[in-house]
């Protein structure tokens, strides 16, 4: 029988979690009908909410989609693992801010005039409506989305083991089914059933409510902690004990040095804020000026959800339950391990909420505790429902409607785009089952380690970017070969390069992109062979239709009449 | 817009451009090397008003980063008004 009057697990939170997750649910599946009924049968409004997106949804959305399971639990990890050098990273985010006025106005004035649905319908118009071009941004899209609806899928089902833990399982009609898996099952299918439905209506209403739950439980978070200790200067009073190694840089497992840090916070930012999903944000926004509001939000906003929020949880963490440093003798690499009380890294925030939050904050204690791990759940899922949305608009616009069946019409473009929504769930699905049983399952531990891998594939398409919305000076051959360039560098850190080399040289390469690893950015990396490649053909090749050219600019720049 | 407005709103832009590449520099970049502490060193001072040094130092270029964002919205940060293509 489901055990779901009886209590949930240790921590004394009773029947809190199912009720709260209900209700959260139930919210989910609201907003689906919402954007149902909300809807019209075309394709600008199935993917672009009609290009009228206000500023708190375009706000919300935007920032959602940047926000995944990495705020609340990879980022801050990385702060119980590595100390205080890893909170500079926060400093990427004002980078991002930034670029979503600069690079979304633009973005936005063309999308407007020339009815760009995807990053492919503007960056291969400029370049003469190549076919190349298209289908390399839509493959570092594609490179980018999927990796990410995997980690968040998968993080769902982490949480729903988390919030549920004294309830290893589920019996239905005979039947066991491991928490773990019902609850990535559950989140896919109600995330899938609602982008089906509802497009970007859905998408973006249910990122408001997202997007409020994960910035209010960040910041929750940080005020239990600091509660936790008894107040700010007990905080940090209790941090200066820490050792050394975690008040200082490289951070207790050496790897983050300055220019690491440096090309993170630029290229990482970056590559995170041109990638499909937010591209399209920029051209639903309703006005310029709602993405000027919106960049302003972004950039004032989240940091303190960093620094003053969730960061300081975890660096707290790390002083109640310190994890232990080993050296290799031989190799003199060092490994940092998690307390036993916190299991892994990513799981110090949930570590301490779960066995100081609930004590410290009385009665609210676990109604806050749950709000906060609610909102892991929604970052993972505004991340995974952004990204499955935007891989159904660029397999559908970029490649069906140009490869497989131009004459489609709208509705049929629409349909094949929600049936590539349900491909998408049940492939990130099984890939998410398959590696939660068989850790050395390849290709999911190749996706895990490709998290900033994802992120480099995005950032290939900068220099196309730049160039279409700025600069004006490169070609479509440039492009062409810079993008397929930086797409080989990436794929030198990921275990491809074994299977495109051969083992000797792949090993070779392998161990230069592990020592390049600890130093770069990879997707700066990517971009230190993209760009001389890219200016150098352009220097040699055919300039693309000045007239084109010409107009685009006087649009970008609002001359246009 | 008169030349002398755009010029000035030129400078302003490359000035506010030069502030925030400085505080990438700095703030999560070789500018550590400035107060980064040595962990192998017993006088190396950790701590500043009682913070972490890199917390302290990470506040502080994110606050120069947020002033040139706040400054760029309100000064350059305008084609809204000289927009045309504009559903509303």
């Amino acid at each position: 029988m489901l055990p779901i009057l009886a209590k949930t697990d240790g921590s004394n939170m009773g029947n809190l979690p199912i009720i709260m997750m209900g209700v959260y649910l139930l919210m989910l599946a609201g907003v689906g009908v919402y954007g149902y009924i909300k809807s019209k049968s075309t394709e600008e409004d199935y993917y672009l909410a009609g290009r009228k997106q206000g500023f708190l949804i375009t706000s919300l959305t935007i920032i959602a989609a940047f926000f995944s399971s990495a705020a609340l639990l990879g980022n801050p990890g990385a702060v119980y693992k590595d100390g205080v050098a890893f909170m500079l990273f926060a400093l990427n985010l004002p980078v991002g801010g930034a670029t979503v006025y600069i690079f979304g106005n633009r973005i936005w004035l063309a999308g407007h005039a020339k009815g760009y649905v995807t990053p492919g319908d503007m960056i291969s118009e400029y370049y003469d409506n190549s076919v190349m071009v298209r289908i390399l941004v839509a493959v570092l899209g594609f490179l980018y989305v999927l990796p990410y609806v995997v980690i968040q899928i998968r993080a769902g089902g982490h949480l729903a083991q988390q919030i549920f833990s004294s309830t290893p399982y589920f019996t239905i009609l005979g039947l066991k089914f491991e928490i773990f898996d019902v609850g990535a099952t559950v989140l896919s299918i109600i995330m899938m059933i609602y982008i089906i439905v509802g497009g970007m209506r859905s998408v973006a209403l249910a990122d408001v409510f997202q997007g409020i739950i994960l910035l209010a439980g960040m910041l929750i978070a940080g005020v239990v902690a600091i509660i936790a200790f008894g107040g700010v200067t007990k905080y940090f009073n209790a941090i200066s004990t820490l050792p050394p190694e975690a008040l200082s840089l490289p951070g207790a497992s050496g790897r983050y040095t300055p220019w690491l840090l440096m090309t993170l916070c630029i290229f990482g930012s970056l590559a995170s804020i041109i990638q499909p999903a937010q591209w399209m944000r920029f051209y639903a926004a309703k006005s310029l000026q709602t993405l000027r509001r919106s960049a302003l939000t972004f950039s004032l906003i989240l940091p303190p959800c960093f620094l003053f929020g969730v960061m300081l949880v975890t660096l707290g963490a790390r002083v109640l339950y310190p994890p232990t440093t080993t050296v290799d003798p031989v190799t003199h690499t060092i490994t940092v391990i998690a307390h036993p009380v916190v299991g892994s890294h990513d799981q110090a925030l949930i570590a301490l909420l779960k066995n100081q939050g609930v004590a410290v904050m009385g009665t609210l204690g676990p109604f806050i505790v749950m709000l906060i791990m609610l909102a892991v759940v929604a970052a993972s899922m505004s991340t995974a429902d952004a990204n499955l949305h935007a891989l159904s608009a660029v397999l559908t616009r970029d490649l069906y409607d140009r490869f497989i069946h131009p004459k489609a019409g709208e509705k049929e473009r629409t349909w094949i785009g929600r049936g590539i929504i349900v491909l998408g769930t049940l492939l990130s699905l099984w890939l998410v089952y398959v590696g939660q049983r068989n850790k050395d399952f390849a290709p999911l531990k190749m996706i895990v380690e490709m998290q900033f891998v994802a992120m480099a594939f995005s950032c290939q398409v900068l220099p196309a970017a730049v160039d279409v919305l700025f600069v004006h000076r490169g070609t479509r051959a440039g492009a062409v070969c810079g993008m397929v360039s930086g797409l080989l560098v990436v794929m030198m850190f990921t275990p491809m390069s074994k299977v495109l080399l051969g083992q000797g040289l792949g090993i070779s390469v392998a161990n230069t992109s592990l020592y390049l690893k600890q130093l770069l950015d990879i997707g700066f990396c990517g971009l230190v062979a993209n760009v001389p490649v890219f200016v150098a053909v352009s220097l040699f090749t055919k300039k693309p239709d000045q007239k084109k050219v010409a107009e685009l600019k006087r649009i970008m720049t609002g001359e246009n009449d | 817009m008169n030349k002398q407005e755009k010029q000035k709103r030129k400078k302003l832009a490359i000035t506010l451009t030069i502030i925030f590449l400085l505080a990438l520099f700095l703030g999560p970049g070789p500018g550590l090397y400035l107060i980064n502490p040595n962990p192998a060193d017993p006088n190396a001072r950790f701590t500043f008003l009682g913070m972490p040094i890199i917390y302290a130092w990470a506040l502080l270029w994110l606050l120069v980063e947020s002033v040139v964002v706040v400054i760029a919205y309100l000064k350059l940060w305008d084609s809204h008004k000289k927009g045309r293509i504009n559903p509303n």
